[in-house]
């Protein structure tokens, strides 16, 4: 039987080659289209986390601005003022906190030799290493030592050192941040950012400690500072608590929503990743209708093929046949068609999956990554070709399954 | 063996109702030799396919082997198809694409039946029409009286007790019609219920009885 069935089936596909062909093809093509788009989809959502996590992973940023509520007996409006020391003393008032860095930001000007630029300088702790990934590719970040001693260190960003230099190992040499001298210690290991807050992006920013900062222009009043919650699940009682911890020393109505404005990344994290899913669903719908469009072909073919036979089946039917029988064979045979194209579509992604990882890393792949067949792609492919081949498949089975044995004899 | 009681049938064509058969009796025992004769029109093919079970009756009784058939799902007729009737047709109806043994094959097939007894009842079927030889061999590669040897090994592959024959001779040539005649012959002697449809008097001069048909009655 399995023997008949299967000779039967590569007669069907060898003698009309056009036919299998075309019917294959748009099997093939949506299978592609499938896999490719959700693949695709899948890679740019990730790619898109990842430069996310370039500004740093699991932080809250909250961002001193003015009152927009009275409170006890100041008009709104009144501007909110937090020290660094303030900053710095939270972890010892507020519990949940793992890191926090009070940050400093300016645009200065940064020369070395003739070389001279506008860049952003940042003044904050050793805190701000982890938390905002500025790691140091050769050398270090600044240390508590040169907090203490309020040393004229610095760790510049990788672009910064390729355009004040034109190399990257550039630790011990000496630049001038307002034409006051700076030791370099580090340089930033390059890394994907697509998103920042007051200023540049780190990698032409120059870091140095927030004590140096402060006591070089006289600042007295953080930019912003930053910190980073033990629990990542309690990210916003911690940062309600750290508001009011915040409107008691600096007297604004704890309720008032913009007297700190918070900029939470796993909230924004959230949403990014919700709407890359959909995305990814989107393409992948497109993609299901591509071979939907392929089952449809399937499905037709399949009716021609049961036309054709009809004295077949009669013959079948009237040896003692069950209908269910009927019904297998022609549903199998769909499902092979499907199953076969399936897998070639399947393959040649993956051809096309394995050349785009040939492609060298440049603008383009840090923005859509690297698509590959990760489990998420096959799983949904697979499903979704099961379910347009098993609709492509029972429809002209049905019909088979139901001829009259006496007007199929009679063909 | 066969008993039909007021066997009508009605066919449904848009509003107009055609009545092939109105109310046909009959019996035909055990070991029978019959012949169904009439003219073009006269209902001797929806009675054939309401014997072999590949229709049903509109109203009436049909006992076959003891068994009530009128009235069974379409899947409870086909095991009685498969195992209690042979058919053997005009135009042989055998599978084009498949072999000879393949054809062979195919009720013991439906029948559930295990590999190597299927194996064994093909090779006895094969031997029993002399085409043993020729088993690989396609329908098209075969002369219409092998053809209808190898639908005569295929309609007794379940050993059933009634054989079918629509117009069996119909398509031969006048030597083969008659090996073939002398096969179902042998066959009826060997015990089995033979029913033929024939509209030659040649042929049906065979048979024990002859049943004439006209405008759907028995007459």
């Amino acid at each position: 039987m399995i023997g008949i069935f299967f000779r039967n089936l590569v007669r069907d596909l060898i003698r009309q080659p056009l036919r299998t062909t075309l019917t294959l093809s748009g099997v093939v093509w949506g299978t592609f289209s499938v896999v490719l788009l959700i693949a695709f989809g899948d890679s740019v959502g990730k790619a898109q986390i990842k430069r996310f996590h370039g500004m740093g992973e699991g932080i809250v940023l909250g961002f001193p601005s003015t009152t927009t509520l009275p409170w006890q007996g100041l008009l709104k409006g009144k501007p909110v003022r937090v020290t660094p020391e303030t900053v710095e003393a939270i972890p010892d008032k507020v519990p949940g906190i793992e890191v926090i860095s009070p940050e400093f930001v300016g645009s200065r000007l940064i020369s070395h030799g003739r070389k001279e630029f506008r860049n952003t300088v940042r003044g904050v702790n050793p805190g701000f290493e982890r938390m905002r990934n500025t790691i140091a590719e050769t050398g270090r970040f600044i240390n508590p030592e040169d907090m203490a001693g309020r040393k004229r260190v610095c760790m510049i960003g990788d672009v910064l050192a390729q355009d004040l230099f034109d190399r990257l190992d550039v630790v011990g040499e000496t630049i001038f941040i307002d034409n006051v001298p700076f030791t370099v210690v580090g340089v930033m290991r390059k890394k994907q950012q697509n998103s920042n807050y007051n200023g540049q992006r780190d990698e032409r920013c120059a870091f140095i400690p927030w004590t140096t900062f402060a006591a070089l222009y006289g600042y007295k009043y953080v930019s912003n500072f930053i910190f980073r919650p033990l629990d990542l699940g309690r990210s916003k009682a911690v940062t309600e608590d750290v508001k009011k911890h915040l409107a008691k020393l600096s007297g604004f109505n704890p309720a008032d929503p913009d007297a700190i404005s918070i900029w939470d990344t796993m909230d924004f994290e959230k949403q990014f990743t919700t709407f890359f899913m959909a995305f990814t669903v989107f393409l992948g719908v497109i993609g299901s209708f591509t071979l939907l469009v392929g089952g449809v072909g399937v499905a037709s073919i399949m009716r021609v093929v049961v036309d054709e036979r009809t004295r077949e089946i009669g013959i079948k039917l009237a040896v003692g046949a069950r209908r269910r029988t009927i019904l297998w064979q022609f549903f199998s045979e769909s499902l092979v068609i499907m199953l076969l194209g399936g897998l070639i579509g399947f393959g040649l992604s993956a051809g096309v999956l394995q050349a785009a990882k040939a492609v060298p890393a440049g603008s383009f792949s840090d923005f859509v990554g690297v698509p590959v067949l990760n489990p998420l792609v096959i799983v949904s492919t697979v499903l979704i070709l099961l379910v347009i081949g098993v609709v492509a498949g029972i429809i002209p089975a049905r019909t088979a399954a139901s001829t009259d044995p006496i007007a199929a004899l009679r063909k | 063996m066969i008993k039909l009681q007021g066997i009508k049938k009605i066919y449904l064509m848009g509003t107009q109702s055609l009545e092939a058969l109105r109310g046909v009796s009959l019996k035909i025992g055990k070991g029978e030799f019959i012949s169904i004769m009439g003219p073009s029109g006269s209902g001797k093919s929806t009675l054939m396919n309401i014997i072999g079970c590949l229709d049903t009756p509109t109203a009436g009784e049909y006992v076959l082997d003891g068994d009530k058939v009128a009235g069974l799902s379409f899947d409870r007729l086909a095991a009685v198809r498969n195992r209690k009737i042979g058919f053997v047709f005009q135009n042989f109806n055998l599978l084009p694409y498949a072999t000879a043994w393949e054809n062979v094959e195919l009720p013991l097939l439906f029948d559930g039946k295990s590999a190597r007894k299927r194996k064994e009842r093909v090779i006895e079927l094969l031997n029993a029409v002399g085409l043993y030889d020729w088993r690989s061999h396609r329908p098209s590669e075969l002369s219409g009286g092998q053809q209808q040897r190898i639908a005569l090994a295929r309609a007794l592959a379940n050993d059933p007790p009634i054989l079918l024959a629509d117009e069996p001779t119909g398509n031969l040539d006048s030597k083969s019609g008659e090996e073939i005649m002398d096969v179902l012959t042998e066959l009826w002697k060997e015990g089995r219920t033979i029913v033929m449809v024939t509209h030659n008097d040649h042929i049906s001069a065979r048979s024990q009885r002859i049943i004439r048909l006209f405008d759907g009655q028995v007459i």
